[in-house]
């Protein structure tokens, strides 16, 4: 910092001597910086896109252009079908099967997983003895590849020799057909994404509620308000960021849902009658059983489709979830605010002494002074 | 200003090195170096029992390591080269197929090394006749060695045939199921029986007693032209109408294949028969040992089978034309099915050659298979495999078997449906759906 201070006067000395010869690499000097400033960021950031464009946009694009041929997996490249796979595919009963396994999975896990990362975050950002350990132990089912979580729960959520249905038959419960009946299937499998990702979103989420400033809760905790109220009123709010990045993240894995239902049955794509088989299990079916790489990608693109629409649903409902909590406490404390003063003009009318209110109150009575603050801290 | 800007132009270069380095990554790392060792890839499924003839190999060949991957089930296999296939790379030098989709792979097959180029026509009388033509594409390559073949005997439970009151050692066994002269109604009769005696079921799941149904008939899903023969087709529906009758009545353990409750159910008594190709017997032998059962099980082999003389399956080996090295691999894979070694690949994983030598070898020593209760496989294998001829495989055969039957006995075993005519019809329905419309 210091030396882009002190150069001017050096730099600007130079034209003023005029000397023409050391003009020239000096306005080459310049154009050179000028350039530096205004091109090397894109150069930093260039990297990722390159990268991107041929591991991202490359693949999207020529799925697409697959999507519109024939294409058999062995034999290549057939006929030019236009969009003849788009409709062959929104007319397959086994699509719309696996979008709903897959929403159904999705609602399944997502939604006990969001709550219960934010309750445990919650707990984790307390004084807790040994943090550390917690918080690393929270993380330690990420830790564990999905195909060792996929054959430990497979075992668990066996139908004949599995853990829980000798449990079950040992207290004379008839066991669970976990992998034959459609919603015990779906259930097994949001059990395993929980497992895995619940202590993930628990972390980043402890990580945004950390940055939240501790003398708002100590305020808010002054004014009177509770665990919870400040939970709801400060915590949430302030970590909404984080928690539409948590559950846009969740939507796009959670609907590309691949490993977990795949090696649930090994042997089939999903279940013997599909009970299990999400969207990507049946693109997967449909490219590499029935070698039609064409409707697969048909697929692909629909569900990209999907993924983009759902990431938008959660982007606005998290957006106005938060936001109409916030507006909720601002209109609760102002009402609020608003009985305060009166009492308190009644009060000082009363005792005559206004300066003792002053002090004595938390919320203060002098609307121009420290009234303002506290509502505006429970609504942001 | 100076410094960091040295510094962002060096982190620049960093970057860019770093992703130069990335994109080339990604480029192909081949086998092997040029001063004349060769590492040779080879892929197998389920149980091969090839571990100890790679270290033989290695040691007649000092310039060759082997790097061996085998996948758990054929199914699964087929995914793994179909997708290697398409995808043009990543192939093993030596590939395993087997029989139930090398239809597919026929369609394919100038993928595939011809094997005439190194020598396949002077060993050709190595094998059964029709084992090295199934190799053969239509245009007179040779693309595949074969391994195995699959016979198919009855295995069944001695102990709990005794607990049910019938015989137990193997020639009255064979006897009881008619000999010769066995077919499926004694079979499916039997299994009343029996299920009538113990309330236990009869057979682990219909899908593989359906394959062995299947398999047994001169056409299965496919004419010997190619066409497809499911539909309309009476044979094979009066078979299904049988097998439907028999899980209706409770004969089926509804068992997930290749996974039997990690081989529990073989220990623990949930079935009693169990249909056997030769190399299902090293699929039995892995489950036993993961399920915690041995010898004293009281699993057998008898020298019969319900409606004669059947083949479900055996493989190939076959070196891909990405191979860098086809000429030592086909030289592995020549090595690997040549009669002295598919000998040792049978004691090993307890399947059945497909070399006349090595059948005969086996045939007569009849070395007895301790597992099963002191039973001669091999020998019995031999006399399985009399009159067994492999039936044409079209390009869809085993998607058909695993993809549009296997769903529709799945329903059967479950339970979720008792009618023969509604499984008949959903298979129908998602043939159509995936094979004939796909």
């Amino acid at each position: 910092m210091t030396s882009t201070l002190n150069r001017p006067p050096v730099e600007s000395s130079s034209p003023a001597t005029s000397h023409i010869p050391k003009k020239a690499p000096i306005a080459w000097k310049h154009r050179l910086s000028a350039f530096d400033v205004k091109a090397s960021p894109y150069f930093y950031v260039a990297p990722f896109f390159i990268l991107f464009a041929i591991v991202g946009l490359f693949p999207l694009v020529y799925t697409f252009v697959v999507s519109l041929f024939d294409w058999h997996l062995l034999k290549g490249q057939g006929d030019f079908v236009g969009l003849g796979n788009f409709v062959a595919v929104l007319n397959d009963r086994f699509f719309w099967n696996s979008l709903f396994n897959t929403v159904s999975i999705f609602f399944l896990s997502s939604i006990p997983q969001l709550v219960a990362a934010v309750v445990i975050a919650a707990v984790l950002d307390q004084n807790l003895r040994a943090r550390t350990f917690w918080r690393m132990s929270i993380l330690l089912p990420y830790v564990v590849t999905p195909v060792a979580v996929a054959m430990i729960f497979s075992n668990v959520f066996g139908e004949d020799y599995g853990l829980i249905n000798n449990l079950l038959e040992s207290f004379g419960i008839t066991p669970v057909m976990w992998q034959n009946e459609t919603l015990p299937s779906h259930i097994a499998i949001a059990t395993m994404v929980n497992w895995r990702w619940t202590g993930y979103n628990a972390l980043i989420l402890l990580a945004a509620m950390q940055s939240v400033p501790r003398d708002i809760h100590e305020s808010a905790a002054l004014d009177g308000a509770g665990a919870f109220r400040r939970f709801f009123s400060i915590t949430l709010p302030s970590i909404r960021p984080t928690m539409v990045f948590v559950i846009i993240t969740a939507t796009i894995g959670g609907l590309q849902i691949f490993t977990e239902p795949r090696l649930f049955d090994p042997v089939t794509a999903g279940g013997s009658q599909r009970q299990f088989q999400t969207t990507v299990l049946y693109l997967w079916e449909m490219a590499f059983f029935r070698q039609n790489f064409g409707k697969a990608s048909a697929i692909a693109w629909l569900l990209f489709l999907l993924i983009v629409i759902f990431g938008l649903i959660n982007f606005v409902l998290s957006r106005s979830i938060a936001t109409a909590e916030g507006r909720g406490a601002k209109a609760r404390s102002q009402r609020r605010l608003a009985k305060v003063r009166a009492r308190e003009a009644r009060e000082s009318l009363r005792a005559g002494t206004a300066a003792s209110v002053h002090r004595k109150t938390t919320l203060g009575a002098d609307p121009s002074k420290s009234a303002e603050p506290p509502a505006e801290r429970s609504a942001k | 200003m100076n410094l960091s800007r040295r510094n962002r132009l060096a982190s620049g270069i960093a970057g860019a090195a770093a992703f130069a380095l990335l994109a080339t990554g990604c480029a192909s790392t081949g086998g092997g170096s040029s001063d004349g060792d060769i590492e040779l890839s080879i892929t197998t499924f389920g149980t091969f029992g090839y571990d100890d003839l790679y270290k033989e190999y290695e040691k007649a060949n000092p310039n060759i390591t082997i790097k061996a991957t085998n996948i758990d089930t054929g199914g699964n296999a087929r995914t793994d080269a179909f997708t290697k296939i398409s995808a043009g790379s990543g192939l093993s030098d030596v590939v395993a197929i087997e029989e139930g989709w090398l239809g597919a792979i026929m369609e394919v097959s100038d993928r595939f090394v011809d094997l005439n180029e190194y020598g396949a026509e002077d060993i050709k009388d190595n094998w059964v006749p029709w084992k090295y033509e199934q190799g053969t594409d239509p245009d007179g390559r040779v693309i595949g060695y074969g391994t195995d073949i699959g016979p198919q005997g009855l295995c069944y439970n001695g102990k709990l045939f005794e607990a049910a009151g019938l015989p137990s050692d193997r020639e009255s066994v064979a006897a009881l199921f008619g000999g010769d002269d066995a077919t499926w109604e004694t079979y499916f009769q039997l299994g009343e029986q029996y299920k009538a005696a113990t309330g236990k079921a009869w057979y682990d799941h219909s899908g593989f007693v359906w394959n062995s149904m299947v398999n047994q008939l001169e056409e299965g899903y496919y004419t010997k032209d190619g066409e497809l023969n499911v539909e309309g087709n009476t044979e094979l529906r009066a078979r299904f109408d049988q097998l439907a009758a028999g899980t209706a009545g409770g004969l089926s353990a509804n068992q997930k294949a290749w996974d039997w409750g990690k081989g529990k159910a073989f220990v623990d008594g949930s079935f009693a028969t169990f249909v056997c190709p030769g190399w299902m017997l090293g699929t039995i032998k892995g489950s036993l040992e993961s399920g915690g059962g041995d010898a004293s099980t009281g699993w057998d082999f008898a020298d019969v089978f319900p409606g004669g003389a059947s083949n479900w399956g055996g493989a190939f080996l076959s070196v891909p034309t990405t191979s860098e090295h086809p000429e030592e691999a086909a030289a592995l894979a020549e090595w690997l099915t040549a009669p002295e070694q598919q000998v040792k690949q049978s004691a090993a994983a307890g399947n059945f050659p497909s070399t006349i030598e090595a059948q005969e070898k086996l045939a007569e020593e009849a070395t007895p298979n301790e597992l099963f209760n002191n039973a001669p496989t091999g020998a019995i294998l031999a006399s399985r495999a009399e009159g067994v001829i492999a039936q044409f495989k079209g390009p869809h055969d085993s998607l058909i078997q695993e993809n549009v039957f296997g769903p529709a006995l799945k329903l059967l075993d479950t339970g979720k449906t008792k009618s023969a005519d509604e499984a008949w019809d959903e298979a129908i329905t998602l043939l159509n759906d995936l094979v004939v419309n796909n």
